[in-house]
């Protein structure tokens, strides 16, 4: 167990490195010259050049990819251009209500999605499962400001039961921070929701029809605890999986959300970064995010070994 | 005496009668069968031909100009000359909602196409040349760890923003799925005793390719496609909003919508019609596609 660990683990630095030569490309081949702009307007060509040579910005690309590698592996990811603040700092003060807000999203949808996805393969064939399914392909069309923007202008514009805009940090309170949080939460998790509940359907369709489902049914275990313990449990592991693919889609649509709901999150961060062309901020952020998406994935391999014990490596 | 009567628990199953194993009369052939055994192909590929032609015939339909300003008819509400209203520049939101069906349709085409070519030649590569394979892989392998919405927008910041870059910026986060499916049939096929056999008898693998793989690919890439053409016009639109995509002189619906959002609050129907319209479009497809995958992978159709 510990060595499939390890080796896992392992497996994932070659993953992290093929991104870090992504994201360092981008910056590499965007416009501009980080030299000049650092020199400023004034600088006569002997300054940008001798400004090239301190930064090691003359330096070959592979050399140089090797350098900003470093860097990034003694916790540097440079320094903004707009602003001249370390991109972690800056990262780390927008960190908390991205992290907030795909909590919630997360913890919404997996108590959504997954009862949703085992009622429509029990009822498979009926109205209900058509109905969530529909749902499902609803989600699935719908973009998640469209979505965003449905809610605000219902709950918060026309019946005013939650907060129209922003951000309340949870150190103000749960209550406040909660409401701020429950409209872009559930625009965010639309689309979540549905790839869940589908692949929960698929899943327990596939488990249903199994021998050890009728003895059971014959031993006259009730449905519930049919539904909800001997079949979920052998359909968890597509479950789970889906779950941590779908967090690419929870951070690209956070980007999004945020934006909608004016949150000062990582993903208004990036926003705000694209439009300024920002590059040492896009490396950090894609960096992070991709980074975090990896170890997601990890987690859930690892998860494997505990949901099914048959899974041994 | 009667028969004693049998007792069933209300939670066993019983069969009440034999389900019906032959179809009740001869399924009809032709188009109009294939589309009445598949009504969401049917609905799906309606909706899709009216916004195809709504495209098609932009001008006709528009009243006026889509980016003809008017600063003195600004954020007006629908009416009977503005059937969609106006914009903050006083531009006619019915003809921009017209004309950005243009956009919309452009990129999911080119991005379902441009990513299907690619991601076919990757995959075919992968599968038959064992060298290149483990290189291939970790390159898709990295490409996939970057959320696909995240790389557009980083792509994206690297140009200065023109349809064309919208399309490239969508179709490279999606290449590594085309590719990883393509591979996959490649590789199970391999192991099939009739390419064994093609092997043996010495055909070249361009025949092959041509003859077992790509037909086996076909049904399975063309299903891949239409989601792909789904999320790429989601993706447009969200690239729009938040202001690095197709260039603002364009009317596209992400574009609308992002003129309209400073004025949500007070004008909500500025973000409204693009939306449904968008919305609809993307329901239309993703329906196509369902109904395709029921359609060509019967294996398939039972789950998802």
């Amino acid at each position: 167990m510990l060595a499939y660990i390890v080796r896992r683990i392992i497996a994932t630095i070659p993953v992290m490195g093929v991104v870090a030569f992504f994201v360092f490309s981008l910056l590499y081949i965007a416009p501009g010259d980080p030299a000049a702009v650092i020199a400023g307007e004034q600088a006569s060509p002997a300054d940008v050049e001798r400004i090239r040579q301190n930064l090691g910005l003359d330096h070959p690309f592979m050399v140089r990819f090797g350098e900003w590698v470093w860097q990034i592996l003694h916790g540097d990811l440079g320094t903004s251009i707009f602003t001249n603040l370390p991109v972690t700092t800056m990262i780390r003060q927008r960190f908390e209500p991205t992290l907030s807000l795909m909590a919630i999203t997360l913890c919404f949808t997996i108590v959504v999605a997954i009862p949703m996805g085992v009622l429509a393969a029990w009822k498979v064939g009926t109205w209900i499962d058509r109905l969530i399914m529909a749902f499902a392909v609803f989600g699935f069309s719908v973009p998640v400001f469209v979505i965003g923007y449905l809610l605000g202008y219902i709950f918060a514009l026309e019946l005013e039961w939650l907060p129209v805009q922003g951000y309340t940090p949870l150190s103000q309170g749960l209550a406040p921070w909660f409401a701020n949080l429950i409209l872009p939460a559930i625009a965010l998790s639309c689309v979540y929701i549905a790839l869940i509940a589908r692949t929960t359907r698929a899943a327990m369709l596939e488990v249903l029809q199994q021998d050890y489902i009728r003895t059971a049914r014959a031993k006259g275990i009730g449905q519930r605890s049919i539904l909800f313990v001997h079949a979920l449990k052998n359909a968890s592991v597509p479950i789970v999986t889906v779950i941590g693919i779908g967090i690419a889609l929870l951070i690209g649509g956070a980007v999004v959300t945020e934006s909608v709901f004016a949150i000062p999150g990582l993903g208004r961060l990036t926003v705000d970064a694209i439009l300024r062309r920002d590059y040492p901020l896009i490396q950090g952020l894609v960096l992070l995010f991709s980074f975090v998406y990896v170890l997601v994935n990890l987690a859930i391999d690892v998860l494997y070994t505990l949901l099914d014990p048959r899974i041994r490596y | 005496m009667s028969a004693p009567k049998l007792i069933v628990p209300p939670h066993i199953a019983v069969a009440h009668a034999m389900p019906d194993l032959l179809p009740a009369g001869k399924p009809r052939r032709g188009m109009i069968g294939f589309l009445r055994r598949h009504p969401t192909v049917a609905v799906g590929s309606a909706l899709l031909i009216l916004m195809l032609l709504m495209a098609v015939f932009a001008p006709y339909l528009a009243t006026i100009d889509p980016t003809a300003l008017a600063l003195a008819r600004r954020a007006r509400a629908p009416s009977r000359d503005f059937w969609f209203g106006t914009d903050m520049l006083g531009r006619d939101i019915y003809s921009r909602v017209i004309y950005g069906a243009r956009v919309s349709l452009t990129v999911g085409f080119s991005v379902a196409t441009l990513a299907s070519v690619v991601g076919l030649a990757i995959g075919l590569v992968s599968g038959f040349v064992r060298a290149a394979d483990a290189v291939l892989q970790r390159v898709m392998d990295g490409l996939m760890s970057i959320p696909p919405i995240l790389l557009a927008v980083a792509l994206m910041a690297l140009t200065r923003g023109s349809v064309g870059s919208v399309i490239v910026a969508i179709t490279i986060p999606e290449i590594p799925r085309v590719s990883r499916l393509v591979r996959s049939v490649v590789l199970s096929l391999r192991e099939q005793p009739y390419v064994d056999a093609a092997v043996v008898a010495g055909t070249r693998t361009r025949a092959i390719i041509q003859r077992h793989i790509l037909p086996n690919t076909l049904a399975p890439m063309t299903v891949q496609a239409t989601y792909i053409c789904a999320s790429a016009m989601i993706v447009e639109a969200i690239l729009s909003f938040i202001g690095a995509g197709t260039p603002p002189t364009i009317p596209s619906w992400g574009n609308i919508m992002a003129e309209g959002r400073a004025l949500w609050q007070v004008k909500p129907f500025i973000v409204f019609f693009p939306a449904a319209f968008l919305s609809v479009t993307v329901l239309a497809v993703n329906l196509l596609g369902d109904g395709l995958r029921d359609a060509l992978d019967p294996r398939l159709a039972k789950g998802l």
